[in-house]
């Protein structure tokens, strides 16, 4: 009956373990390229000297020591994280709701349907400066470019979800006598909840997508965005890789928390090992 | 044996028809006519779609008829009613709910207090032999043991009409067999007025008090059979010279 668990486990162990072959490829391709590859790069106007194009594990960790020594990586990651998950949380509320709504009256849907298509193909960029004039050059902007890009997905996953229930269960509901609100509570929400929850994970991971563009709204360290920014102005290739790494190790972290929420909450499902 | 011909009509469909819109309208039922009496177990036996399920939804409620009308105690049917229990051809357990969440449905549904809720399912999930699987979820639960739940999930409620669509189809030949005599033995516990939708004679005969045969599409009442085997029946009763004899009539009428 706790079959998730060890299912969640193996997952995990096969992440690091391909993490891990990457990382020894990666390892082999700088150290074979020292010394091969150009340290300088035409840029369209000028040379770029001194640039390591692989950096080797030796100055990754001369990079990552500093970063961390200097608290700017630890103060990005807090304070870049925080934004996603208050941009997160406030998308998928609002966007889980909608969706439900839309979801279960065809009015509402035939409202949110344009609105839906049109915004998840806006690119966070081309919202960005719309953003900043209406709501500022603070926090605000930024927690909302992240919530308008995790509200529509969440929003498409719970619509999706509420469609899904299977026909057989509302006509069960509605024969053994449940009203509306009971129908809605104890069989389409759980049925919905798959849906709902892959969305999310989907949704986690644009999130942290939107950060990089969203922090190019008032760049101050320390935040990851402007981490990033900073180091291909410069360009630091170690540390855009730190960067990188860090949101990708960071997007990880969130997916495994979320896939763990989801499997505790849907212990009823039938699944593969 | 009960005989409910002089029992009054739960159940009435007077000249029925259902025609499913589309593309190509099909009419699945033509100037349909049957009756139910109380307590009586009636199977409907037709042909894969001959428009059974059809006819048993029009008789639930789910569907509204394109000709004809439904009578039940001698009033329209209006939507759905807590009169009758339905058990659907699907598995349609709630995989979310426990065994007891399920059965309990119902009940929670007509706001009944936990304490009667827990002691109708006590007895209703020991009847069907499931106590062992109160706390499991169905995924847990074999195919028949997730009928019986449906169906303990239905007699929760105590309808006075049970309507059931094919609800063993899916049940190989052994397990079906044996959902057969539990579900007789709970109808001779609890006597309702029953309308099964099979395609299988010998489930019809061996549950039934009587049969309506249907044609094939569009469905209309092709014959009517008494069944009068002595009850309670056994796994012998369907070796028995009547038996026999009834099923070759029956299995001539289907054609």
């Amino acid at each position: 009956m706790n079959g998730a668990a060890p299912a969640l486990r193996t997952r995990a162990t096969r992440a690091v373990l391909s993490l891990g072959v990457m990382a020894v490829v990666y390892g082999l391709a700088a150290e074979a390229g020292r010394g091969r590859l150009p340290d300088r790069v035409w840029l369209g106007t000028h040379y770029v000297e001194n640039v390591q194009l692989l950096p080797p594990y030796r100055s990754l960790a001369e990079e990552g020591t500093f970063l961390v020594e200097s608290g700017i990586l630890t103060g990005s990651i807090a304070v870049s994280a925080g934004r996603v998950l208050l941009g997160f949380v406030l998308g998928a509320a609002a966007g889980i709701l909608v969706g439900l709504w839309t979801g279960r009256r065809a009015r509402a849907e035939y409202l949110a349907g344009p609105w839906v298509t049109f915004l998840q193909f806006t690119p966070a960029l081309a919202l960005l400066p719309l953003y900043v004039l209406w709501f500022g050059y603070g926090e605000i902007s930024k927690v909302l470019l992240i919530a308008t890009n995790v509200a529509v997905v969440a929003l498409l996953g719970a619509h999706q979800g509420v469609r899904s229930v299977p026909r057989v269960y509302l006509d069960a509901a509605s024969a053994l006598g449940a009203g509306e609100r009971l129908t809605f509570r104890k069989i389409v929400l759980p049925a919905a909840l798959p849906h709902i929850f892959a969305s999310l994970r989907i949704a986690l991971g644009l999130a942290w997508v939107t950060i990089v563009v969203a922090e190019l709204i008032d760049a101050q360290m320390p935040s990851l965005g402007y981490l990033l920014t900073l180091a291909g102005a410069y360009p630091r290739v170690p540390t855009m890789v730190i960067g990188i790494g860090t949101i990708g190790a960071l997007v990880l972290a969130f997916d495994l928390l979320a896939m763990s929420l989801h499997v505790r909450a849907t212990r009823w499902m039938r699944r593969a090992a | 044996m009960s005989s409910p011909a002089g029992a009054p009509i739960r159940l009435e469909a007077v000249d029925l028809g259902y025609t499913y819109a589309g593309a190509t309208p099909t009419r699945a039922l033509e100037n349909l006519s049957l009756a139910v009496r109380d307590t009586e177990f009636l199977a409907v036996l037709g042909p894969v779609g001959c428009g059974k399920t059809t006819l048993l939804r029009i008789l639930a409620g789910f569907l509204r008829p394109t000709t004809g009308s439904v009578r039940r105690d001698g009033a329209a049917v209006e939507g759905t009613s807590l009169q009758i229990g339905y058990v659907f051809q699907e598995d349609a357990v709630f995989p979310w709910m426990t065994v007891r969440d399920n059965v309990e449905f119902g009940l929670v549904a007509r706001g009944a207090d936990p304490a009667a809720r827990r002691a109708v399912s006590d007895e209703l999930i020991g009847l069907i032999g499931l106590s062992a699987f109160v706390s499991a979820y169905p995924k847990d639960l074999s195919a028949g043991m997730s009928k019986m739940v449906e169906v303990a999930r239905v007699l929760a409620t105590d309808p006075s009409i049970l309507l059931l669509d094919e609800p063993f189809g899916a049940l190989d030949a052994q397990t079906r067999a044996r959902m057969q005599d539990e579900l007789a033995r709970l109808w001779e516990r609890r006597r309702k007025t029953v309308v099964f939708v099979t395609h299988d004679a010998e489930e019809a005969i061996y549950l039934a008090d009587r049969i309506v045969v249907l044609s094939s599409r569009p469905g209309r009442v092709r014959a009517d059979f008494p069944v009068q085997l002595p009850r309670p029946r056994s796994q012998e009763a369907r070796f028995s010279a009547d038996f026999s004899a009834l099923k070759r009539r029956v299995w001539e009428a289907l054609g």
